[in-house]
């Protein structure tokens, strides 16, 4: 067997199995000479395996640099069989093998951390663009919210324009707050509604619809000091039923808007003049503000009803 | 080491000057001394399989350094050789298992912000 002969086994897994499995069944050292030393033996199953792994694609240069120490280390057995410098060569290539296995490890775990950093910075893309799409869609959302606002408050400040000709309004710690006469509403005595009393209520309910929905409504009924004080509330009560009625007809949700009776007990003016029992006469239509402000223009706190 | 290294020199040049014949191996000395401290350096010490070339690594450097105050140049050749193959072994061995770390490491990260993600 000559060098060249000896290289080409070592190249080739399988010409090398079949040699060894020959040389073994027939129980003979190879070509008749001494059988090879445990450096080479392990020297030519490192390489084959190596050569079968990942080796040949990923580090080809190193698999080389092992194939041709296994070469040298066939060739100086060929020429010297087991001499100290054969077994050495056998030795350096069996652990070229494995560093030429290692590489193939090495390249494959990078290529496994290129992909997982890759991975990682397009997640941490997807989520920085879905948080910025949610970010343009709250701004949008927002933008609309105000515009609507905006159109609220013009259709408000509309309805109380036309709402000021007929009635008081103004705003105190309990919200806006409606007046309406008694004698512009009601007969003396009766808590039916006149016939002028329910145009001027229909502005009133536009205007009310034009409020928040959130916002809650207080019809409160108010007499003069005449008459005895339980008559007085029993009869401030009805005409505020009777306005609250008119109103939720007049479309006003029936969930937001209560009536209340406070008789005589919350007087605006001087009940010992006409005019001033005039002008307590009245209904009060509250809307009740968002938060409770306290503005110390407030006429009265509407208390002990 | 630097200390053995400085001694073992001195010691060669003398044994060179005594008898005339054939020179230690100095060359391969140096490269076997320079691939163990390469492995040390990438911390070898710390992966089992890389470690255990690193000590059959330091122990033909040992041997060879024996061979040479014999004077069997040839044969303190042949195990500075073998030493050099395992250092560099267990350099590979070290690269590799760093490798895998970081890789394992960056997809554990992944999986953590997928799961954060959903």
């Amino acid at each position: 067997m000559d060098a060249s002969q000896s290289m080409s086994t070592s190249i080739s897994a399988m010409a090398l199995r079949t040699v060894l499995g020959l040389s073994v069944a027939l129980g003979l050292p190879a070509c008749g000479s001494a059988p090879p030393s445990p450096e080479l033996v392990s020297a030519r199953a490192t390489y084959e395996k190596a050569s079968e792994s990942q080796a040949k694609e990923l580090v080809p240069d190193q698999l080389l640099s092992a194939r041709q120490a296994l070469e040298a280390a066939e060739s100086e057995f060929n020429d010297d069989e087991n001499s100290t410098r054969a077994r050495t060569l056998a030795y350096i290539a069996q652990r070229k093998a494995l560093i030429a296995m290692a590489g193939a490890g090495i390249m494959a775990a990078k290529k496994m951390y290129e992909e997982a950093d890759r991975e990682y910075r397009e997640l941490l893309e997807t989520v920085a663009k879905t948080s910025r799409d949610r970010l343009g869609k709250t701004q949008n959302e927002l933008s609309k919210e105000r515009e609507a606002r905006a159109d609220v408050e013009k259709r408000l400040s509309a309805a109380m324009k036309s709402l000021e000709e007929i009635a008081k309004v103004k705003e105190d710690s309990r919200g806006t707050v409606i007046t309406l006469s008694g004698s512009v509403l009601f007969k003396t005595n009766a808590a039916s509604l006149l016939p002028i009393a329910e145009q001027q209520l229909r502005k009133v309910a536009e205007a009310l619809n034009a409020y928040d929905e959130d916002r809650k409504i207080v019809v409160a009924g108010h007499t003069d000091s005449r008459g005895s004080s339980t008559s007085n509330r029993r009869l401030s009560l009805a005409r505020a039923e009777s306005v609250r009625a008119f109103l939720v007809n007049s479309g006003v949700s029936p969930d937001r808007i209560s009536a209340s009776g406070r008789g005589e007990d919350e007087p605006v003016a001087d009940n010992r003049s006409a005019e001033g029992r005039a002008n307590n006469r009245r209904v009060e239509i509250i809307v009740e503000g968002k938060q409770a402000s306290s503005s110390p223009d407030s006429a009265k706190p509407a208390s002990g009803n | 080491m630097r200390t053995r290294l400085t001694l073992l020199g001195t010691s060669l040049s003398l044994v060179v000057a005594a008898c005339g014949g054939a020179s230690p191996p100095t060359h391969q000395l140096t490269e076997s001394n320079s691939a163990i401290r390469a492995a040390e350096e990438v911390g070898a010490e710390n992966t089992p399989k890389a470690a255990l070339h690193l000590k059959m690594a330091r122990d033909h450097l040992r041997n060879a350094e024996a061979l040479i105050v014999e004077e069997e140049y040839e044969d303190a050749a042949l195990v500075l050789k073998r030493a050099e193959a395992d250092a560099d072994l267990a350099l590979a061995l070290a690269r590799e298992a760093q490798a895998r770390g970081e890789a394992e490491a960056a997809m554990r990260k992944v999986q953590e912000l997928k799961r954060e993600v959903q």
